[in-house]
Formats: C-alpha cells, structure tokens, sequence
C-alpha cells in the first residue's frame, strides 16, 4: 500500500532560520497519525509541505504516491484545516458549504449537511460570529465533505477549551471510522494525540526524533530506575528502549514517552 | 470558482452600482441642460463664435472637469480597492490556506479572479465614460478641446483600457507586496506616475505631428486665444487652435508670404486706436503662420492605440502575475 507521506531528507529554510532538516519518515496510510513536538518544532513547516502550501529547500516529498499540491487531482485527494482554522468571515455557514460544493468535484453534499446540523450550525451564521469550537467543525467539516484520501489537520484543537477539544476529537474518531480517510494531525499535547492517534512521529529541533506505530512503541520502551541493562538505550532520565522489558522495569504511556524523546532534543534536564 | 469571485466581490458591486448610480444622475442632469443651451449659440456667426465659445465654455467647464476627473480617477479607485486588496487580504486572513486547499489550483483561482473582475472594472469605467462622453459631446464639439488630457482620458474608449490596466496592476503589486495597505499606497502611486507621465511624455509622439501653414485671417484670430507684437517688429498669435485638432504649438510668429518676419512700417500702417480695425488690416496684409498638429481625424486612432497600448499592458502584468504564483507554487 502507498504510504499516505512519505519524505526523504526533506529540508525547509526560511532565509537563515532552518525550519526542517534532513527529514526522512514514512507515514503509513489508512491511520490516525499524530504529529507531536513543542512550538517550533517544524510541525506546520511539514504539514504545509505534505499538502502544497510550503516549498521544500531541498529533499523529497510525496503524498499518496504523488508530489503534494501538483494540480488539482492531487488537490482534490488532501484536505487540510490550517493552524487557527482560517475561514472568511464574512461568509455564512451555508456560503461555506457552498464555497465547498463548487470547487471540489468529489464533495459530499449530504454528509456536509448531516455534520452542520448534527454540530447544530446555524447555516445563515457568519464565520466570523461562530465560536472557536464551531469553526474548528465547520472546517473539519468542509475538509471532510471534499472526500479526500487523506486529511491534514494542524493543531486543530489549539484554540479549543478542554470541552470543546474532547468532542472534536470524539467527532473526528467518529467520520474518520465512517469515510476510512487517512489522517495526520499535530498537536504539542500529547494527551489529545494519545486519545485519537495509532502512529506517531515526535519532531523536535526540526528533526524526526521517533516514528512509529503506538502500540509497537509502547512495548519497546520501559521505565527503569537504576542500573542500565545491557543492550537498552537511554533515551531520557529513566526511559529506557530495549526489545525487551527488563526486570523491574515499568510500563510508559505516550505522553511520558513523547516528552522524553522531546526533552532529549532540547538537551534539557528532567 | 466564478460564484465564489461574485460572492467576495458583492458587497464592493454594491458600493461601485451605487457611485455610478448617483455619478450618472449627475452626468445626465448636466447633459440635458447643456444640449438646450447648445441649441441657443449654435447659429453664431464667426464675430460671435469666439465670445460664444467662451461663455459657453465657462458656464460648463468646471463641472465637466469635474466629471472628467471622476471618470480619470475611477481606474485608480478600481486598482487600489479591488486590485490590490485581491490577494493580500487572503494573505492576511489567511483564507489562502483554505481556498487554495480546495480542488482548484491557485492559477486557475486567480485567472478567474483576474477575468471576472477585470471585467468588472471595464464595465464600471466604460459606463461612466460613456455617461460622461454623451454628456459633453456638445461641449467637445464647440470647444475642440478632445485632445486636452483631462478629456482625452475620460471620454470614448480609452477609459477601458485605463480600468483593465489599473486593476491587473494593484493585483500584481498585491502579489508581489503581500501587504494590504503598502500594496494600496504602492498601486497609486504607479498608477499615477503613468496616468501622468503617459499623456505629457508619450502620448504625442505615437504618430508623426502636422506642420502646416495657415493664412492669418478673422477666422484664424477667432480660433486663437490673442495676438502680440513687439515694438521691434515681428508678430505672435498664441493659442491658435484648427477646430477639433490636437494643438503642439502653443505661439506662432506670424510672417509674411515670403516668411520674413512683420516690419516695424507694416505694424505702423495699421496701428489703429481701435483694436478691430488693428487686427482687421493686418488680416489684409496676405500674412500666415505655421501651425504643428494633429488632424481631427486622428482622434480615434489615437483612442484605439491607447486602449490597445494598455490592455496588452494588462494582459502582461496578468500573464506575469499568474506566472509569477505558478512559480510559487511548490510543485505545479
């Protein structure tokens, strides 16, 4: 199967500031895949290039097989909801789905109406008067509606309160089930990645610091206090990877183990 | 993608039907009066025309020119309000992250863009100057002043050409600037430079001017704005105008058939203390002068270059400026 991404020594600079380096990763298709690193850490940098918005300094990328953003066939198999969810004010929910209907010839005009009256929009109401949490859905909803093969989604949830980021994700675990799209999404919260994703790449310091499946991560990496078995790696204070789980070691969730990956790049003390 | 050009663009329709509306009442309120009083001095005889011209002239100028700037000033409005605002406020709220996502190249959004709108803007302009063009053709007529800059620009096609290019270069600079408000100061002030400096440098030099030479008689004194001499002989006529000619000469020296110049003796046979009689025995005198020109006739040819001249100008800026995106464009 084509790996929904997949990049190979992908570098991104903006003048003298380096925003990506030499990044190689493979994201597999038909997941929910979290894209997690502290501010700056090159997530949008990457998005923006998987869907055609950024150019690579160097290196290559492809996106479902094929260059991002090359035409409007390959347009038409990425939808993407851009960090702080950009929508035009001054068009109506209803002018939205409209905008959506005539520019993506695979849109799904029944599964837009049943979200916007599901999420309970007021189809006359103006973007720029809907909540944080609501414009969030409106441009899920447009990005779903499109039946794309993959949806990109940066920080989706950044601007929401806790209540309105848990039923998004809830909705989002929802469709994602129903359409069978490919997703990736980033987040620098680590909790919301652990609920709703299956593979994760951490990326810090413009660099891919670990990619993996979660469950295949979670059984190679261990707490361990004290001495350091044989053949294990350090990664971070005590989080440890080695193949198998040594004596008197603990299990970690994903959040401890996103954090150590992360505060080994910044080269910070635990 | 053109209904979502239309729904962007509506509110700014509204705003431009609404100006043209109340512009076009004014024109058309003006342009009746006008015509009735236009049938009161057209029987004038050559002694009455110069003195008819000019209070006819004066009743109607200052509202024609300010008819005439509305209409010069509205290709600068189109390119600093819908032109250069077209792709920087995208930039600026960010839409472009949401319109160029959808299944539609951001080429092809801005060639539709560019079309619609473009066509917009000529329509807006050509409305007006048509408005303005019927309103003052009886003006043009009678006073000959087609060619004036200010009425040049304003009247017949070349306000077309003037929209088509103003709006395609405040989209450009918008694209190229990717700031809403320097973009806007940017786009005027290019604009100007060329609204400016196209009629005062270029625009008498797209064909070869007339020189020919004209018998200095009553008529030729009724056309002319004065007429000088000095005391150590030779004579100017100023302001000599060929009815509905584009004038390049402002003075004249007025010579003798075999072209020397008035001696002191001929001014003094015909110094009178009346100014008719004066000017009347010098018209006896078989003088003439040398007038440089271009003929009526070469008004519309003029019109036609001009129009030409800047929608190829539009169709460049337009044709760079979608190039310019595609090359931006990560992979195309």
């Amino acid at each position: 199967m084509t790996a929904a991404m997949e990049t190979e020594d992908l570098t991104k600079r903006y003048g003298r500031t380096t925003a990506l380096t030499d990044c190689t990763v493979a994201v597999p298709a038909g997941r929910i895949v979290g894209l997690v690193g502290p501010n700056g850490a090159g997530k949008s940098t990457l998005l923006g290039m998987t869907c055609g918005i950024v150019a690579p300094t160097a290196g290559r990328i492809e996106v479902l097989g094929h260059p991002p953003g090359a035409g409007a066939a390959q347009l038409a198999r990425v939808g993407f909801v851009a960090q702080d969810v950009p929508l035009y004010r001054g068009l109506s929910v209803a002018d939205h789905l409209r905008l959506g209907a005539r520019l993506n010839p695979r849109w799904d005009a029944a599964l837009a109406a049943d979200r916007i009256e599901r999420l309970g929009l007021d189809p006359a109401r103006k973007a720029g008067a809907l909540s944080g949490g609501q414009r969030a859905q409106l441009a899920l909803t447009l990005a779903a509606a499109k039946r794309a093969d993959l949806l990109v989604l940066d920080e989706p949830v950044a601007s929401l309160d806790p209540l309105a980021r848990r039923a998004f994700l809830h909705d989002l675990l929802g469709f994602v089930a129903e359409l069978g799209v490919s997703v990736i999404l980033s987040s620098h919260l680590l909790g919301d990645v652990e609920r709703v994703c299956d593979h994760v790449v951490v990326l810090a310091g413009g660099r891919v610091q670990l990619a993996g499946d979660v469950a295949g991560l979670l059984t190679v990496h261990h707490r361990v206090t004290g001495e350091l078995p044989a053949g294990a790696e350090r990664i971070h204070a005590d989080v440890v990877r080695a193949a198998g789980a040594p004596p008197g070691a603990r299990p970690i969730g994903l959040e401890d183990l996103g954090l150590a990956y992360m505060s080994r790049a910044a080269g910070g003390a635990s | 993608m053109i209904w979502l050009t239309w729904r962007q663009f509506r509110a700014q329709a509204l705003v431009a039907a609404l100006a043209v509306a109340a512009v076009a009442a004014f024109l058309i309120y003006l342009g009746v009066r006008m015509r009735s009083d236009y049938a009161g001095v057209l029987g004038c005889t050559p002694s009455e025309c110069a003195a008819a011209r000019i209070s006819f002239g004066n009743t109607y100028s200052r509202q024609l020119t300010l008819a005439g700037v509305l209409v010069l000033a509205t290709p600068a409005l189109i390119g600093v309000f819908w032109g250069a605002p077209l792709l920087t406020r995208e930039l600026e709220e960010r839409t472009d992250r949401l319109v160029w996502n959808q299944s539609i190249t951001r080429v092809r959004w801005l060639a539709v863009k560019l079309a619609v709108l473009g066509l917009a803007a000529v329509v807006v302009s050509g409305a007006l100057s048509l408005l303005l063009t019927w309103n003052a053709s009886r003006y043009d007529q009678f006073l000959g002043e087609r060619f004036v800059a200010l009425n040049f620009a304003s009247r017949n096609v070349v306000p077309l050409g003037h929209a088509a290019f103003a709006f395609t270069l405040g989209t450009v600079t918008g694209l190229l600037v990717r700031r809403t408000l320097p973009a806007m100061a940017l786009t005027l002030a290019l604009f100007a430079v060329v609204q400016l400096g196209e009629p005062a440098l270029v625009r008498a030099h797209l064909m070869t001017p007339v020189t020919t030479s004209v018998a200095f008689d009553e008529d030729a004194m009724s056309r002319s704005k004065g007429f000088g001499v000095s005391p150590s002989g030779g004579a100017k006529i100023l302001g000599y105008t060929m009815p509905g000619a584009w004038s390049l000469s402002e003075e004249a020296a007025v010579v003798n058939a075999d072209g020397s110049p008035l001696t002191q003796e001929q001014l003094a046979t015909c110094r009178s203390g009346n100014p008719e009689e004066h000017i009347r025995c010098l018209t006896g005198l078989g003088l003439h002068f040398d007038y440089t020109y271009h003929p009526p006739s070469r008004y519309w040819t003029f019109q036609w270059i001009e129009l030409s001249a800047y929608l190829a100008a539009s169709l460049l800026l337009a044709g760079s400026g979608l190039w310019w995106l595609r090359r931006r464009t990560p992979s195309r």
